[in-house]
């Protein structure tokens, strides 16, 4: 594959970077408002992250787009009001099509319009990549923040009431710990996730050094 | 006189086109998904009135009527009827206004004898996995079954009544378990009235019909949105 924006990126590494290397929620700490607010379980997570998705495809596509036709001046409030017009769009569906989950979301589907996330990736790299580059960059954001959110949903729904999508894993008798299903414990399950996260990082980035540094003795020897 | 060089047209230009676009696209929307959200939210009304009132022969939402509480309040009032046409109880939304976070809207069925048929919440802020137990937890809801002002002490159990508070969360039941006996107070007190009110109504509503189903033979058009 070509590389074609202006870090030379593959489609793949923008996909991974958006997912992992500069999650939204692992990597950034942005977006923390849905994050904490709706992440009691894990169905909820999924939802809010797919409206996300949405929002998020859906701009940086069109500032891909429009972005040789806004002057810089103004280009802050015009995205605004792409992105708002979008989640404006999103929040009338769901009412419309997927009315229980409306309920339970409710006001943080209008919220979405504040992810700083969002407005982020359209001035950060819509509006000065391709459409193409936009769209995976978009995707790979919107599935990383998907992941962080259900699986922030799923520990606080598991350690909090035992349940995982609605389904009872530890029977019926389990003592709720209702600290994870109250603020605090997503923050206190953010924490520990963010390490784990972190942890894994480091693995990786180690054992990369190490094949690396087998790879130059081995010229060293063959030299 | 002000003059605007080229670059601030461009700039005056963009602004109002992508305002524009933006505002054609909404417009559009909020027409595609006006007819979808009225019925989604007929068909939540419809799905909890189901459970809070007995077996109906009629159609509730069709027979409903307002009942004046006070001269600036009205009550939406869904009356269930038997096979003669006998009112046999009513449904209304009773509002909790103290709740942990914001009011609790309690759908509420009545006998006409006054026992509690069942209670649904149909709308709440409650903290998720604390206080949303008003709306999940069955044994819960079930234990509004068949209460009536005089059999019940109307207080969770800390108080030194009669219902259930939840772990972590007394102040919900609380507001929800007082809304309830406001409701059966209030229909106590207008029993009478609220009979009269939905005669009358009724009259209105097959007068209604009739004309509806008159200007369908001769238009054939449906015009006959009954309110």
């Amino acid at each position: 594959m070509t590389p074609s924006n202006e870090n030379g990126l593959s489609k793949q590494e923008i996909f991974a970077d958006g997912f992992w290397h500069n999650n939204t929620i692992f990597a950034q700490l942005l977006g923390m408002c849905p994050l904490l607010g709706v992440t009691t379980s894990a169905e909820n997570g999924f939802w809010m992250g797919f409206a996300t998705l949405c929002v998020l495809v859906g701009s940086n596509l069109i500032v891909s787009v429009v972005r040789d036709y806004i002057p810089s001046e103004v280009r802050i409030p015009a995205y605004i009001v792409i992105i708002a017009s979008l989640v404006t769009v999103v929040d009338l569906s769901m009412n419309a099509w997927m009315h229980d989950m409306y309920l339970v979301l409710g006001l943080f589907i209008p919220l979405i319009v504040v992810n700083c996330a969002i407005l982020g990736r359209a001035e950060a790299f819509a509006s000065k990549n391709s459409i193409s580059d936009s769209f995976m960059d978009a995707v790979g954001m919107g599935f990383g923040f998907i992941f962080a959110l259900v699986l922030l949903g799923a520990v606080r729904e598991i350690f909090g009431q035992g349940q995982l999508f609605g389904f009872a894993i530890f029977g019926s008798d389990y003592p709720d710990v209702l600290m994870f299903i109250l603020p605090p414990g997503a923050f206190i399950a953010l924490g520990f996730i963010l390490a784990g996260v972190n942890l894994l990082n480091l693995r990786l980035k180690a054992k990369k050094e190490a094949e690396a540094a087998a790879v130059t003795d081995e010229s060293v020897v063959a030299s | 006189m002000i003059s605007f060089d080229r670059a601030q047209q461009k700039i005056a230009l963009s602004l109002f086109v992508v305002a524009l676009v933006a505002t054609l696209l909404l417009a559009l929307m909020d027409k595609a998904t006006h007819e979808p959200i009225a019925e989604a939210e007929r068909a939540a009304l419809h799905k909890s009135l189901v459970q809070v009132l007995p077996e109906y022969k009629n159609d509730p939402l069709h027979d409903m009527f307002e009942f004046p509480l006070s001269t600036a309040q009205t009550l939406k009032v869904y009356p269930s009827r038997d096979k003669e046409g006998k009112v046999i109880a009513y449904a209304w939304e009773q509002i909790a206004p103290d709740g942990y976070s914001g009011s609790i809207r309690i759908l509420m069925g009545v006998r006409v004898s006054g026992e509690i048929v069942a209670i649904r919440v149909t709308s709440h802020k409650e903290t998720p996995g604390l206080g949303d137990g008003i709306t999940k937890d069955e044994k819960w809801l079930n234990s509004f079954v068949d209460k009536t002002l005089k059999n019940t002490k109307w207080f969770v159990k800390k108080d030194g009544g009669d219902f259930d508070q939840f772990t972590g969360a007394t102040v919900t039941p609380r507001a929800v378990v007082k809304a309830v006996q406001q409701g059966l107070t209030m229909y106590q007190t207008n029993q009478n009235a609220l009979l009269k009110a939905f005669n009358e109504a009724q009259e209105k509503i097959m007068q209604a019909d009739i004309k509806a189903a008159g200007d369908k033979q001769t238009e054939k058009k449906s015009g006959g949105k009954t309110q």
